[in-house]
C-alpha cells in the first residue's frame, strides 16, 4: 500500500512538474516574442549565434549526412536487387534525405551539439547570477540571450539541412555509381522520378521546426538551471534529451500533417 | 573578426539558399532559359498521371507534365515541351505506364498508328496546341474485366456441364460411330473415282496423243499453204481466176443481149397473133371472103379444118419456137 501510495505521487509529481515547466516554458515564449521588438538588444548578437549555431554545426551535420547517404545508397540496393529496377535507389535516397533522414538526423546531431551548449552556457549564466546581474543592470535577459539564439537556430538549422541533403544525396549518387555499378543517368532518373518541389519545403519547414525546438529548449533548461555545476550538467542533460524527444515527435507531427 | 564572421555566415546562407533552388529547379526538370513549347491536352481521365511526370516523343524524353487541371467534363493536362517540337500529322497524346511501378507518362503520337483508340475529340475553338489524348485503362481496371471474363467462362463451363450429360454422351458415341461408317464409304468413294480419273487420264493420253498427231499434220498443212504463198504460186491462180471471170463476164453480157433478141421476137409474134384475131373476128362476122365461107357451111366445114390445122399450127409455134425460129449465139 505505501508503495501504491509513493507511486501515485510520483506520477502526481512528475505530471505538475511537467505542467509546471510547460507554464514556464510558455512564459519563456511570449518574454521572446516580446522581447522581439527590442531588436537593439539582440541584433548586434545574431550574426556571432548564426556563426556558433550554423557555420560551426556545418561539419558535424555534412558527415553524418555523408555517411547516411552511402548507407541508404547500398541499403536500397541490397533490398530492391532482383526485383525493383536500380534507378529506385536514387529514388529511395532522395526522398528520404529530403523527407526524413536529413532534417531528422541533423536536428539529433545538432541538439546534442548546440542544445547542449546553449543550455550549459545560459545555465552557467544563470548559477553565476550573470543573468541576474542582466536584470539589475535593467537589461532583458531574454531579448539579449534567447531570441538571437533562437532565431539563429531557426535560421541556420534549414540553412545546413539543405547543404546536408545536398551532401547526402551526392553521397548516394556516388555510391551507386562506384560501388553498385550504377550510372548517374540511372541514379538521376529515380531522383527526378518522383521528385516534388514541396518536398524542399517540407525539409525546410522541418529543419526550421527542429531548430527552433532545440535553442528554445536549450534556453529554458539553461535559464531555469539551478544548484551550480551540477545543476548545470542536469540541465544540460535535460535539454538534449527534452528536445531529441520533441524533434521526433516534431517529425512525426510534420508528416502527419504535412504529407498529405 | 566580427566582419569575418559575418561574412563567413553570409556566404553559408548563400551557398546554401542556391544549392535549395538551384538543385529544386534542375531536378524539376527546369531547362533554364532554353525554348519551350506549351501544348496542352484534353482527356476523358489522366490515370494515375502526375505533375512532373515524363514527356516522350517516338520514346525520348522531351519535356514534363506542367498541370492537370479539370476543364469541364474534361481533363486538361499542361505538357512543357524542351524544345521547339514539330509534332507529326495529325498529333495524339497517349497516357501510360512508364513502368511497372506505377509512374506514367504523356507519349506524343498519330493518331494513324493508334486508329482504335478513342482520343477526346478536341472542340473546333481550341487552338492548334490543344491535343486530344486518351488515357490506357489502368492495371485495376483490367484485372476487374479480368474477373468479369473468368466469371462469365465459370458461367460457360457451368452450363457446358449441365448440357454435356449421359444422353449427350451416348448421341455423340453414336454420332462418332456413323462418322467412321460415313468417313469408309467416301473412302471406297476415293478409291472408285481415282480408278476412274485413272481411266480418263489414259483416254486424255490418247486423245492427247491424236491430237498431237493432228497438229502435226495441221502443221505439215500450214507449211505448205506458206510455202505457196511464199512461192507466189497464188499470184499465178489469182490472175487466172481473174481471166476466168472476165471471159465469165463476157458470156453474162452476151446472154443478156440474146435474152433481149427473144423478147422482141415474142413481141412481134404476139403483135401477129392480135392482127390474126382481128382477122378471124371479121371472117366469123361474115366479112371477105373468109367470111363468107363460114356462111357457106361446106366452105366453112373446109374452113374449119384449116382453122384447126393453124391452131395447130400456132400452138406448136407456141411450145416449139425453136421448130420455127432459129437462134443463134456464136
Amino acid at each position: 500500500m505505501p508503495y501504491m501510495v509513493d507511486a501515485t505521487r510520483a506520477i502526481g509529481r512528475t505530471t505538475l512538474r511537467t505542467v509546471a515547466a510547460v507554464g514556464r516554458f510558455g512564459y519563456l515564449a511570449v518574454d521572446a516574442g516580446r522581447a522581439l521588438r527590442k531588436g537593439s538588444l539582440w541584433a548586434p548578437h545574431l550574426v556571432g549565434q548564426m556563426a556558433k549555431i550554423g557555420v560551426a554545426s556545418v561539419p558535424i551535420a555534412l558527415f553524418v549526412a555523408l555517411f547516411t547517404g552511402v548507407v541508404l545508397a547500398l541499403q536500397a540496393a541490397y533490398t530492391f536487387t532482383g526485383a525493383v529496377p536500380q534507378y529506385f535507389v536514387g529514388t529511395l535516397v532522395g526522398k528520404t534525405m529530403l523527407l526524413e533522414l536529413g532534417p531528422v538526423l541533423t536536428g539529433l546531431a545538432l541538439s546534442g551539439r548546440v542544445g547542449a551548449a546553449i543550455a550549459a552556457e545560459i545555465g552557467a549564466m544563470r548559477v553565476t547570477e550573470q543573468i541576474d546581474a542582466l536584470e539589475t543592470l535593467a537589461y532583458d535577459p531574454v531579448a539579449y540571450l534567447v531570441v538571437p539564439r533562437v532565431i539563429a537556430g531557426a535560421t541556420m538549422f534549414p540553412v545546413v539541412v539543405i547543404l546536408a541533403d545536398a551532401l547526402g544525396i551526392s553521397a548516394g549518387l556516388g555510391t551507386a555509381v562506384l560501388r553498385l555499378d550504377m550510372s548517374a543517368f540511372e541514379f538521376l532518373k529515380g531522383l527526378r522520378l518522383f521528385f516534388e518541389s514541396w518536398d524542399v519545403w517540407f525539409s525546410l519547414i522541418k529543419s526550421a521546426s527542429f531548430g527552433l525546438t532545440v535553442t528554445s529548449v536549450g534556453c529554458f533548461f539553461g535559464f531555469h538551471a539551478s544548484g551550480g555545476a551540477e545543476g548545470v550538467g542536469r540541465a544540460t542533460t535535460r535539454a538534449v534529451v527534452v528536445s531529441t524527444m520533441i524533434i521526433l515527435a516534431l517529425d512525426a507531427f510534420w508528416a502527419a500533417t504535412l504529407l498529405k | 573578426m566580427n566582419r569575418g564572421r559575418e561574412l563567413l555566415v553570409g556566404l553559408v546562407i548563400i551557398i546554401s539558399a542556391l544549392t535549395a533552388v538551384v538543385g529544386t529547379l534542375w531536378l524539376k526538370g527546369t531547362n533554364f532559359g532554353r525554348p519551350q513549347t506549351e501544348v496542352d491536352v484534353l482527356l476523358r481521365g489522366v490515370g494515375q498521371l502526375n505533375r512532373g511526370n515524363a514527356v516522350k516523343y517516338l520514346g525520348v524524353g522531351i519535356g514534363r507534365v506542367e498541370n492537370i487541371t479539370v476543364d469541364g467534363v474534361a481533363v486538361r493536362v499542361s505538357l512543357l515541351l524542351d524544345q521547339d517540337m514539330v509534332l507529326p500529322p495529325d498529333p495524339a497524346v497517349v497516357l501510360g505506364p512508364e513502368s511497372l511501378f506505377g509512374d506514367w507518362q504523356a507519349e506524343i503520337v498519330s493518331r494513324i498508328e493508334f486508329p482504335r483508340f478513342p482520343f477526346y475529340e478536341v472542340p473546333p475553338g481550341e487552338g492548334p496546341n490543344v491535343l486530344g489524348g486518351y488515357a490506357l485503362p489502368e492495371l485495376s481496371r483490367l484485372s476487374a474485366s479480368a474477373d468479369l471474363i473468368s466469371e462469365n467462362l465459370a458461367d460457360l463451363t457451368d452450363r457446358l456441364g449441365l448440357a454435356f450429360n449421359d444422353s449427350t454422351a451416348t448421341a455423340l458415341a453414336s454420332a462418332i460411330a456413323n462418322l467412321d461408317t460415313i468417313s469408309l464409304e467416301i473412302r471406297a468413294l476415293v478409291a472408285q473415282q481415282s480408278a476412274v480419273a485413272v481411266s480418263v487420264t489414259a483416254s486424255a493420253d490418247t486423245a492427247l496423243a491424236e491430237i498431237e498427231q493432228a497438229s502435226v499434220v495441221a502443221r505439215r498443212t500450214f507449211e505448205r499453204i506458206e510455202t505457196i504463198l511464199t512461192d507466189a504460186q497464188i499470184d499465178t491462180i489469182v490472175a487466172n481466176v481473174r481471166v476466168a471471170s472476165t471471159g465469165i463476164q463476157e458470156i453474162v453480157t452476151s446472154l443478156a443481149e440474146s435474152t433481149g433478141g427473144i423478147a422482141a421476137t415474142i413481141k412481134r409474134a404476139d403483135s401477129t397473133f392480135a392482127r390474126l384475131d382481128r382477122i378471124s373476128a371479121r371472117i366469123e362476122s361474115g366479112e371477105g371472103a373468109i367470111g363468107r365461107l363460114l356462111v357457106d357451111s361446106t366452105l366453112a366445114i373446109r374452113a374449119e379444118d384449116v382453122l384447126a390445122q393453124i391452131d395447130k399450127l400456132l400452138q406448136d409455134l407456141r411450145e416449139n419456137p425453136r421448130k420455127y425460129v432459129r437462134l443463134s449465139i456464136f
